[in-house]
């Protein structure tokens, strides 16, 4: 389970997030939504360490993520919305160096990079330089590098950009048997089709707060003069 | 016309914006300038001395348009290998140049856009060093006012041929040699030629330090007159210019002037319709890269299980050698040192070097020690894989924060990477002092092991002054090294903290003997890091997550 408990984050002269408060359930896969500048993009990262919690405490599946760092990382598998990763490694030097950081046993790194690339079509392109990939093979390898070490949650900020069909089926698969194991994954996305056929619960954020919460049949349910989800996501965050 | 004008400004608009630029790097260009002048002031004094030296030799016997030719030959050199490296990045291998073809321009407005910088720094060197020897050459000659007027037509228009003909023959070597699949290569070799440039000026000077300020030049030319008229005449821009400049006053010199003119336009036509038909033929596919097929028959080798000290530390040392700017920046520069003085003592002749060593080993302990010890200071002091540590993962430097590593381990990784480079320039001088100086090894010991604190103290310096003020936001690696005072201030700190150091050694009556010296030279290197490796830490804890 995550809890984001009453999580405040200031920039100068702007307020990110405001006294934010989230439960995310076990064995869900939760969306997480909002207009641009909304405060997502903040939320994941404090959830995920990259940026310090002002005020408020975020637990990951009962580590502090501000006093247990670390360990609260390692349960974590982040996949970031932007694929600056270390582009002058090989594919393979830059799994190996995932699976270095996530103590992967030898004989387990093996076999996961090998099932998991050729999963994502990018196993022949394993031993060129990251920097010559397409947006889309960055994505996968940092797909791929995410799962070496099985994590329990797995936060994708807009997963499946740039992914293509078959490789966009096979992470929502993917993310549908994880949740099925009782684990979580949580990811935040611009495209409403994916959260309508894909989450079990939605978020949507705007202007640093929560607007609503809940599951799909809810929120069909609470705005019932709304038959999809596009309509109802514009009038939630329309002062946006 | 009017979108050439546009594409113009918005490059150099771009190029020369301070936008983004914090006060401190303002204040940076400011102390740059200022720190500057000493030395303009340098070099305009050595020019006249030269000149007036050569033209007081040289007049006599008829021959003061050789010191003219020599000058425009020496430009027009300057000028070729300065554009070569500038036309190749700003045309080919800048990052914004797949959004500029993207826009409806032609190509020759394109080129000519992307010309605006490598020629406004053409004219930068151009009036540092033409524009004076000009002036200088008409004081000595006493000259009239035509002469000056013609000086300044000339001086506006020297750039312009060799600037056109080396980018004509990069555009041509582009468009068929095929060098995309080899972009990283081509940016390592203009890199090592740089170096190579540097090595060969220096040469060159040595050459000429027979004589003082010019007169070894003026033998030198006096012998090789015939050499020198061939060498201006494959140069035909030098060879007017001169002769334009000698005779203002005659038909010949003002017939020359306008065929230099004629000779400007025509080439600046030439170069609008060579890169209006080779330009996007060499640009286009650059951004592509070479693909291989993984084949997994060394996938056992390649996932090999590391401690996460040293695969950070791996991933460091494989992106400063496959980043050509790295690599050159970072690798060639810490070699450089060692290797010029390795070149320049083998340069020296046999005889020389083995009165070098019987002068150094005439010595007392002492000495040897802490002249052997500045030496290293001023080599390692100059480690640009320390003040880049931070700034090198530009926008990747996020993936550190969210993985489950300690800041102190990716710090430590980055403080090894700049030790272990020192470490192959302190290899490197070793051979020399052990093997050409014949220092004997107790001194060499102690020698190596002061360097290795030194090396320590030293990448601390510059990984500190990166961490607290990191350039991540790069769209080019160069960005990382240029405009940035980030070096100069190094250098700075470690002359300070290794001046006192050296200043009290060698003065204080009480260090007279090798053992009391190496007790406080250690002693002050220990507590110089015990404080670098405590601050270290306070700057990682308060900076590291708000390096982006």
């Amino acid at each position: 389970m995550i809890e984001l408990i009453n999580v405040t984050k200031n920039y100068p002269g702007k307020t990110a997030v405001q006294d934010l408060s989230l439960t995310i359930p076990d064995g869900k896969i939760f969306g997480f939504l909002g207009p641009n500048g909304a405060g997502k993009s903040t939320t994941i990262k404090m959830m995920t360490g990259i940026l310090p919690i002002d005020e408020g405490t975020i637990m990951v599946n009962g580590k502090d993520m501000k006093k247990d760092t670390l360990s609260a990382k390692r349960i974590i598998g982040y996949v970031p919305d932007r694929s600056d990763i270390f582009l002058r490694l090989k594919g393979i030097e830059y799994l190996n160096f995932i699976a270095d950081v996530y103590d992967v046993p030898k004989e387990v790194r093996e076999t996961k990079i090998t099932e998991l690339t050729k999963k994502f079509g990018i196993y022949e392109a394993l031993d060129d330089h990251i920097q010559t990939y397409s947006h889309g093979m960055k994505q996968k390898i940092v797909v791929s590098g995410v799962l070496l070490h099985d994590p329990d949650i797995w936060i994708l900020d807009e997963p499946l950009t740039g992914l293509d069909p078959k490789s966009s089926y096979t992470l929502k698969e993917m993310m549908r048997e994880h949740a099925n194991k009782g684990k979580i994954v949580f990811f935040s996305t611009h495209v409403l089709e994916v959260v309508e056929q894909l989450c079990d619960e939605v978020a949507i954020i705007n202007h640093g707060q929560i607007q609503f919460q809940g599951n799909m049949a809810d929120m069909k349910q609470q705005y019932q003069e709304n038959d999809n989800l596009e309509r109802l996501f514009l009038e939630l965050t329309q002062n946006g | 016309m009017g979108k050439m004008w546009t594409i113009l400004k918005i490059m150099v608009k771009m190029q020369l914006s301070m936008a983004g630029k914090s006060n401190s790097e303002k204040a940076g260009y400011g102390f740059l300038f200022v720190f500057m002048i000493p030395f303009g002031i340098l070099i305009l004094y050595t020019l006249n001395t030269m000149i007036g030296t050569l033209y007081t030799n040289l007049s006599p016997t008829g021959n003061e348009n050789v010191i003219l030719g020599l000058l425009f030959v020496f430009i027009t050199f300057i000028f070729i290998f300065v554009s070569l490296s500038t036309v190749l990045s700003s045309f080919y291998f800048a990052e914004d140049v797949e959004s500029f073809i993207a826009l409806p321009f032609h190509p020759y407005q394109i080129v000519i856009g992307k010309s605006a910088i490598p020629f406004l720094s053409l004219y930068g060197i151009n009036t540092i060093l033409l524009l004076p020897s000009l002036v200088f050459y008409g004081i000595h000659s006493e000259s009239g006012l035509l002469y000056y007027l013609f000086a300044i037509i000339i001086w506006l228009i020297t750039p312009v041929l060799p600037f056109v003909a080396t980018a004509i023959v990069v555009m041509f070597i582009m468009r068929f040699a095929n060098i995309s699949k080899n972009k990283d290569r081509t940016k390592v070799i203009v890199g090592l030629l740089g170096f190579a440039f540097a090595i060969g000026i220096n040469v060159l000077l040595r050459l000429d330090s027979e004589g003082s300020n010019g007169a070894g030049m003026t033998e030198l030319i006096t012998e090789q007159n015939a050499l020198l008229s061939l060498v201006t005449k494959f140069f035909p821009n030098a060879y007017l210019s001169s002769i334009t400049l000698t005779d203002p006053n005659s038909i010949t010199g003002l017939s020359f002037l306008l065929l230099l003119l004629g000779v400007a336009v025509l080439s600046i036509i030439l170069f609008m319709t060579v890169g209006q038909q080779w330009y996007f033929k060499g640009v286009l596919g650059l951004s592509g890269g070479k693909r291989s097929t993984f084949k997994g028959t060394d996938l056992t080798k390649q996932t090999k299980k590391k401690s996460l000290l040293y695969s950070l530390w791996q991933k460091e040392i494989k992106t400063i050698l496959r980043t050509p700017t790295f690599f050159t920046q970072i690798v060639v520069q810490s070699l450089f040192f060692p290797l010029f003085i390795v070149i320049i003592l083998l340069l020296e002749g046999n005889g020389s070097l083995s009165d070098m060593a019987t002068m150094i080993n005439g010595w007392a302990d002492k000495t040897k020690l802490l002249t052997l010890f500045a030496f290293t200071i001023i080599g390692l002091g100059i480690n640009p894989a320390s003040f880049s540590s931070i700034s090198r993962d530009g926008k990747s430097w996020f993936n550190h924060l969210y993985l489950p590593i300690t800041p102190n381990t990716v710090i430590m990784s980055k403080l090894l990477v700049s030790f272990f480079l020192n470490g192959l320039s302190l290899i490197i001088l070793s051979v020399v002092v052990l093997f050409f100086l014949n220092v004997p090894w107790g001194i060499w010991s102690l020698w190596f092991i002061a360097s290795l604190c030194v090396s320590w103290v030293t990448s601390i310096i510059g990984l500190l002054l990166d961490l607290y003020q990191p350039k991540m936001n790069w769209t080019d690696e160069r960005e990382v090294f240029k405009g940035r005072m980030i070096g100069l201030f190094a250098i700075g700190i470690d002359v300070i903290v290794f001046g006192v150091l050296l200043v009290i050694l060698w003065f204080a009556p009480i260090f007279s003997n090798t053992a009391s010296t190496s007790l406080f030279l250690f002693s002050y290197l220990l507590i110089c890091v015990g404080i670098g490796q405590w601050y270290l830490r306070k700057m990682t804890k308060d900076k590291y997550t708000s390096v982006i």
